[in-house]
């Protein structure tokens, strides 16, 4: 079984603080990103399990996020090769320009019978670039597989549904997206990490997989990804604890939190 | 067993620049760190001097990550209710070759890691080395996470408890008579209250440090250094004179009190706590220093016991790279012949002495003793001040002269036998 897993560089949220409603990001090291790890692992145990295939980390590069240290962690956990798109033009992109690129790279390095995706980045975390790819590709889609297992031809998913669970089939090839519970990322053993540096990685450029700058330049800005920042009115009511009760009983009412 | 050319073990400071220089000659080495990143471990008052490293790999440093280049040195005798501070601004000692730089190593270690990554070496975090493995006397390599690696040399450079060559009895274990702790706060203040607060230019620094009250009357003291958008503020104790004590005061309290000193709180009002670390700190001297080779083996930076106590600063940082490139020096030599034994490797000992290294663990032979009087720590800092309150004072008893006032001042506080024979110790500090 052939899987490509899409992996993007995100900060170690655990060393991460928030400063003044923004994430203080000085010495913060980047890793896999946390997701990415539960479709890594997702990815490998599929390949064990089907007896033969190989796994291939894709990623596109990202202002001076170190992907090929990224690369390097996804070998080490277990990929059989990293596949890498490399463009300056790729630092400013947005998710269409992203999924644009990794369905390329995707393409190019195929065949796969399954693509696999985290079910968010740990950074962003906007879910989208999953169906994009999926889209691009042609591809069948299954969001948020809490399990996943191959007969060869056909996949089955249990998806995370809140409220209750959903399995579904699908013929291969197909794009899974793949939560948190769905297994435990292992730890690479030293071996690993030291074999790690000898996996081939194929890093493209936007022309050869037949793009440009202007394919993937972003075709919005954020503004802002903040959640209103609530003002509070600070009333306070003196007085006996009957009369406080009725100050804010009746400034309730007046608010329209109570009605009448 | 899987086998490659070195292995260092210690992603700080010393392994990093040993693997730096093995790297950039093409030897295949490997970093072992078990923090999840370079420098996640370490911890550091806050200054490194430079001006000696300049001449260790020099094309290394042009893009170091420093906070600011120190313009400002003060010392400040707390003690009596009252403190003295000494001052000295000079164009000397920043200029176009700065003599310190304040740093972080959390930013330090990483950028460092990056420069051996990108020489060739591997650099592997969350990565415990358990084990050293023998082969009778020699070292052949390490045990980490389960698998077993070999090497020709391992480079020690696991830092302060040396638990890794203490466990292989390649030194003795710690005693805490021969470290110190020391505590530290991170505290942000935006660069301009900074460079306000201790009259600085822009994107210069300071460094002050302390003694007297802070460590109340132990052997240590107090140190402050002012980042770009923070400022270090820490106490470094004597770990046997705390442990000690017969009261209940637990070494944290003493940066807790610090910290609410009337004469530090101005200088940290506004600030907003980021991080805290403390961390044991070798100062047992150069009697105490293990030896520092053996068959297969280096040891680096502060597990080989290079680190130095002058007084009120803990001195490490800066022989820790310079023992780190000595060590690289030493495996290429060891390479070249093809021989690791522990007689190749003595050429170790030979490349510290010619860094500045040896020359300054020698130079503060002398401090360990001296340090233990504790009067240095406790009754000097408030003479001074009561000199000094004579010398400003105004009232209706102060009949005598300025001069005079001082004269008398200064029998009084400082004309006594144990001070002359303080004086006499520290001659060599």
């Amino acid at each position: 079984m052939d899987i490509a897993v899409c992996v993007k560089t995100n900060p170690d949220l655990q060393l991460m603080r928030v400063k003044d409603r923004a994430p203080v990001l000085e010495a913060v090291p980047f890793k896999v990103g946390d997701l990415d790890k539960n479709a890594l692992e997702a990815a490998l145990l599929l390949r064990d399990a089907a007896g033969d295939g190989r796994v291939v980390a894709v990623t596109v590069s990202e202002g001076d996020r170190k992907i090929r240290e990224t690369m390097k962690e996804a070998l080490a956990i277990g990929a059989d090769e990293a596949v890498i798109v490399s463009d300056p033009a790729l630092d400013q992109s947005d998710q269409a320009g992203v999924a644009l690129a990794l369905a390329g790279a995707i393409g190019k390095a195929g065949p796969f019978d399954l693509v696999l995706f985290g079910e968010g980045s740990t950074d962003g975390y906007s879910g989208q670039v999953p169906s994009r790819v999926a889209e691009l590709l042609g591809l069948p889609e299954i969001g948020y597989a809490r399990s996943l297992q191959s007969t060869g031809a056909v996949l089955r998913a249990e998806r995370s549904m809140g409220e209750s669970i959903e399995t579904l089939e699908t013929a291969l090839p197909a794009a899974v997206t793949v939560v948190s519970e769905i297994n435990e990322p292992r730890i690479p053993s030293l071996m690993n990490i030291m074999k790690a540096g000898k996996k081939p990685v194929v890093e493209y450029a936007l022309g050869d997989l037949a793009l440009d700058a202007a394919a993937v330049a972003p075709r919005r800005a954020v503004r802002s990804n903040l959640a209103e920042e609530q003002s509070r009115k600070h009333v306070l009511f003196d007085g006996e604890p009957a009369a406080q009760a009725e100050a804010l009983i009746n400034a309730l009412v007046a608010e329209g939190v109570l009605g009448r | 067993m899987e086998k490659v050319e070195c292995i260092v073990v210690g992603g700080g400071l010393a392994g990093l620049v040993a693997a730096y220089g093995l790297a950039r000659e093409g030897v295949e080495v490997m970093v072992l760190e078990r923090g999840n990143y370079a420098g996640a471990k370490n911890v550091t008052g806050g200054r490194l001097y430079m001006r000696p490293l300049r001449r260790i790999y020099p094309e290394l440093w042009d893009d170091m990550p420093f906070e600011r280049p120190v313009a400002r040195e003060l010392i400040t005798m707390l003690g009596d209710g009252a403190a003295t501070t000494v001052e000295l601004a000079s164009e000397r000692l920043s200029g176009p070759s700065p003599q310190s730089y304040t740093i972080q190593r959390a930013k330090l270690d990483q950028w460092l890691a990056d420069k051996a990554t990108a020489a060739g070496a591997m650099v592997v975090t969350d990565m415990k080395a358990d084990e050293l493995l023998r082969d009778g006397e020699r070292v052949i390599g390490v045990r980490a996470g389960g698998d077993e690696v070999g090497a020709e040399v391992t480079i020690i450079a696991e830092g302060v408890l040396g638990l890794l060559s203490g466990g292989a009895g390649l030194r003795e274990q710690p005693r805490a008579a021969d470290h110190a702790v020391g505590f530290k706060e991170i505290i942000e203040l935006p660069p301009g209250v900074i460079e306000d607060r201790w009259r600085l230019n822009e994107g210069e620094g300071a460094a002050q440090l302390f003694m007297g009250d802070v460590t109340r009357g132990m052997t240590g003291g107090g140190f402050l250094y002012t980042n770009r958008a923070s400022i270090a503020l820490g106490v470094v104790v004597s770990m046997e004179q705390m442990r000690t004590r017969s009261d209940e005061l637990e070494s944290w309290e003493l940066l807790d009190a610090f910290k609410e000193a009337a004469q530090i709180k101005p200088l940290v009002r506004g600030g907003e706590l980021a991080e805290y670390s403390a961390h044991a700190v070798f100062e047992g001297g150069i009697d105490k220093l293990p030896r520092s080779y053996g068959a297969g083996y280096l040891l680096a930076g502060e597990a080989a016991g290079f680190a130095l106590n002058a007084l009120v600063t803990v001195r490490g940082m800066d022989l820790a790279i310079a023992s780190g490139w000595a060590a690289a020096r030493a495996a290429l030599a060891a390479r070249a012949a093809g021989d690791s034994s522990a007689a190749a490797l003595a050429v170790y000992e030979r490349f510290l002495r010619e860094t500045f290294v040896m020359r300054a663990m020698e130079a503060g032979r002398g401090v360990p003793r001296a340090i233990e009087n504790r009067r240095l720590f406790s009754e000097y800092p408030g003479a001074v001040a009561r000199l000094l309150e004579g010398f400003f004072a105004v009232d209706d008893e102060s009949s005598a002269t300025l001069v005079r006032t001082s004269l008398r001042g200064a029998r009084r506080e400082f004309l006594k036998i144990d001070t002359l024979k303080d004086l006499w110790s520290l001659r060599k500090v």
